[in-house]
C-alpha cells in the first residue's frame, strides 16, 4: 500500500485491496490479559463478515483495534489504507471518518431529534447545511425513517432507534461499517430487519463487519463468519456456520 | 477547521451554557462574587493610593542654595575687611551669584531621574510664604526682615517615587551650591512601606480570587463534560478532532466569564455609588475615585479574568478528560 511519510493514505482502497488486514497481531493488556494472539485476517472491500465468539473471546479487542481505540503490541493492522500500528494519534479522527460505527446501545443523544442525531455526524466532518439536509434525508429514507425526522429518540422503538444509529453510521458514506452487536437490544424480528438493512448497504459496496451472539442471524444470512476463541481465530468460513 | 464548523461549535457552546443553565448560573454566582470582591479591593486600593498621592505631593524637599544671603549669615564664611563689599563678602565666597545661576542650579536638580518638579523660590518669595503661615498679629514681626532677609534662594522639589526618596536627597546633596535640605524622610519611608504592603496584599487577594475563579469554572466544565459524556463519545466515534470536542466547552467557559464580568461591573457600580455618596456626605473632606473613572478599567480586568478563567479552565478540563477517557467511546 502506498503511503506518505505521515502514514496518511495516498489513494482510496481498490476493489482487490483489503479494507481490513491483520498480520500477526497480538494484544496483551497492562493487566496481563492476553486478548488476541497472532491474529491474521484479511477482509476485502465489499465483504460482509460476522464476528462471533463467546464472552472474553477477544471480539471487543478486535473491534477496538480496528477503530484504533487500542494499539496492538505486535503485528501490523491496516484499515482503509491507514497503517494503525504506525499511525500517530492526531490522525485517528481521519481514520474514523472512513468508517461508520453502530453501537449495541444505539448511542443517540436524547435531547436531539432524529434528524439532529444523524446530522451531528456530518457537522463533525464540516459539512454545510445544504449537504447535511440532503444527506440526512437520504440516510433516513434508506433506513425507512424518512417520516420520523422530527421525532425524539424516546418516542421511537428499540428497532427504530437502532435504525437511526445505522443512518448516522451511513450518512458520511463510509467505506466500512462496524456494527458492535447491533441487534443486542432489539426484538428478533427487528434483528432480521437490521441485518437485512446492513446486507442491502453491503450490496451497494460498503464493507460490513458485525459482531453478534445471535447464531440464528449468522445461519440465516449467508455471510462470512470469523469465529474467535481465547484470542485466536478458530474458524473463518464464508457462507455461515453450522450449529 | 472550516469556518462553518467553527460557527457550529460556537453555537453549540451557547446551547451548552443554556442546556446546563442551573450549573451555569451557580458558577456565574460564585464568579460574580469573586469579581465584586476583587473590584472592591481594587477600588479601595485606588482610593488609598489617591490619598497617599496627595500626601506625597505635600512631601516636598526644600533645597537652600549657597547664595549671597547664605554667605552673609553663615558662620563658616569668614568675612574680609579688604577687597569685599560693605558686608565683607567677595563673589568667590558663595556659589550662586544671580537668578540665572539659581535657575541653572534648579535645572541640575531637575535633571535627576527621580525628580518630578523643581520650583525656584527667590529669597523674597520664601520670606513672604513663611510670613503667610502666621496670623495677622504675628506677621508684623517679619517686617524688619524685609530690609535684611536672612533666607537664601531655594528650590522646591517634588519626587516621582517616594521609595527612592533618600537616594534622591543624597544625589541632590552632591550638587555644588547646596546649603541645606529640609526633608521629611520618615514620612516618605512610611508612605513607601504602606504602599508596598498594599501592593503585596493586592497581589495576594487577586491571586486567590483568580484561583477561586479558575476552580469554579473548571468544576462547572467538568460537570458539564461528564453530563455530555455520551455526546463526546459519539463525536469521537464519528471522527471528531480533539479541537472539535473542546471548542464548545471553551466557548461555554468564556460565556460564563463574560456574563459574570458584566454583572459584577454593574453590581459594583451600584454598591460603590451608594457607598461613596454616603462617605462623601459624612466626611466632606473625603474625595473618592469616581466609579465612572474606574468602570472601564474594572470591566476590562473582569473581562480578562472571566475570559482567561473560562478559556483556561475549560481547556484544562477537557484536555484532561480527552487524555484519560476521550477515546474510549466503546466502553461507555
Amino acid at each position: 500500500m502506498a503511503e506518505n511519510n505521515l502514514n496518511m493514505p495516498v489513494q482510496a482502497p481498490a476493489e482487490d485491496r483489503p479494507v481490513i488486514e491483520f498480520k500477526g497481531v497480538s494484544k496483551t493488556y497492562r493487566s496481563g490479559t492476553h486478548a488476541l494472539e497472532d491474529v491474521n485476517i484479511r477482509i476485502n472491500k465489499g465483504e460482509f463478515a460476522f464476528v462471533v465468539g463467546s464472552s472474553g473471546a477477544g471480539k471487543s479487542t478486535f473491534m477496538k483495534l480496528i477503530m484504533r481505540e487500542e494499539k496492538a503490541n505486535t503485528g501490523t493492522i491496516m484499515v482503509n489504507g491507514y497503517n494503525l500500528t504506525k499511525m500517530r494519534r492526531k490522525y485517528i479522527p481521519m481514520l474514523r471518518r472512513t468508517m461508520g460505527i453502530v453501537f449495541q446501545d444505539f448511542r443517540l443523544i436524547p435531547k436531539m431529534n432524529v434528524f439532529e442525531n444523524v446530522a451531528f455526524a456530518m457537522h463533525v466532518v464540516g459539512a454545510n447545511n445544504r449537504e447535511i439536509r440532503k444527506e440526512v434525508s437520504k440516510a433516513l429514507s434508506k433506513v425507512g425513517l424518512g417520516d420520523k425526522a422530527r421525532s425524539m429518540p424516546d418516542e421511537l422503538s428499540g428497532g427504530e432507534q437502532q435504525r437511526v444509529g445505522l443512518a448516522r453510521a451511513l450518512v458520511n458514506s463510509p467505506d466500512l461499517i462496524i456494527a458492535d452487536e447491533p441487534t443486542g437490544n432489539v426484538d428478533p424480528n427487528m434483528s432480521y430487519e437490521i441485518v437485512s438493512l446492513l446486507t442491502e448497504i453491503n450490496k451497494k459496496g460498503t464493507t460490513v463487519l458485525m459482531v453478534t451472539h445471535d447464531h440464528n442471524l449468522v445461519r440465516d444470512f449467508k455471510h462470512r463468519v470469523i469465529m474467535l476463541d481465547s484470542g485466536r481465530i478458530v474458524a473463518d468460513n464464508t457462507g455461515g456456520v453450522q450449529e | 477547521m472550516k469556518a462553518r464548523s467553527f460557527r457550529y461549535l460556537i453555537g453549540e457552546g451557547f446551547k451548552g451554557a443554556w442546556a446546563n443553565r442551573l450549573m451555569t448560573l451557580a458558577s456565574m454566582g460564585v464568579l460574580v462574587a469573586c469579581m465584586v470582591l476583587l473590584g472592591l479591593a481594587l477600588l479601595i486600593s485606588q482610593n488609598i493610593s489617591r490619598a497617599l498621592g496627595v500626601l506625597e505631593k505635600q512631601n516636598v524637599v526644600i533645597v537652600s542654595m549657597k547664595d549671597y544671603h547664605w554667605a552673609l549669615y553663615d558662620d563658616s564664611v569668614k568675612k574680609v575687611t579688604e577687597g569685599g563689599d560693605q558686608n565683607g563678602i567677595t563673589p568667590d565666597m558663595y556659589v550662586i551669584h544671580n537668578e540665572e545661576e539659581a535657575k541653572a542650579f534648579c535645572d541640575k536638580i531637575a535633571a535627576l531621574d527621580n525628580v518630578d518638579s523643581v520650583e525656584y523660590i527667590p529669597a523674597d518669595e520664601g520670606l513672604t510664604a513663611t510670613r503667610d503661615h502666621f496670623g495677622e498679629s504675628e506677621k508684623k514681626f517679619f517686617d524688619f526682615l524685609e530690609e535684611d532677609n536672612p533666607l537664601s534662594d531655594a528650590a522646591r522639589v517634588t519626587m516621582k517615587d517616594m521609595g527612592r526618596f533618600r537616594e534622591t536627597v543624597d544625589q541632590i546633596k552632591e550638587i555644588e551650591g547646596v546649603d541645606s535640605i529640609e526633608e521629611q524622610g520618615d514620612l516618605a519611608d512610611r508612605i513607601t512601606a504602606f504602599k508596598n504592603g498594599l501592593f503585596i496584599a493586592g497581589v495576594w487577594i487577586i491571586s486567590i480570587l483568580l484561583l477561586i475563579s479558575l476552580v469554579v469554572v473548571c468544576n462547572t466544565i467538568r460537570i458539564t463534560m461528564y453530563s455530555r459524556k455520551l455526546e463526546i463519545s459519539i463525536m469521537k466515534a464519528v471522527g471528531a478532532t480533539n479541537a472539535f470536542v473542546r471548542i464548545p466547552f471553551v466557548v461555554e467557559g468564556i460565556l460564563i466569564g463574560v456574563f459574570s464580568a458584566g454583572i459584577a461591573a454593574g453590581l459594583l457600580y451600584f454598591c460603590y455609588r451608594v457607598a461613596s455618596e454616603a462617605m462623601e456626605k459624612t466626611f466632606s473632606m473625603v474625595e473618592l475615585v469616581r466609579y465612572k473613572d474606574a468602570v472601564l478599567y474594572l470591566l476590562g480586568i473582569f473581562l480578562v479574568i472571566g475570559i482567561l478563567a473560562g478559556a483556561i479552565g475549560s481547556f484544562i478540563m477537557i484536555r484532561k478528560y480527552l487524555r484519560r477517557e476521550g477515546s474510549e467511546f466503546s466502553a461507555i
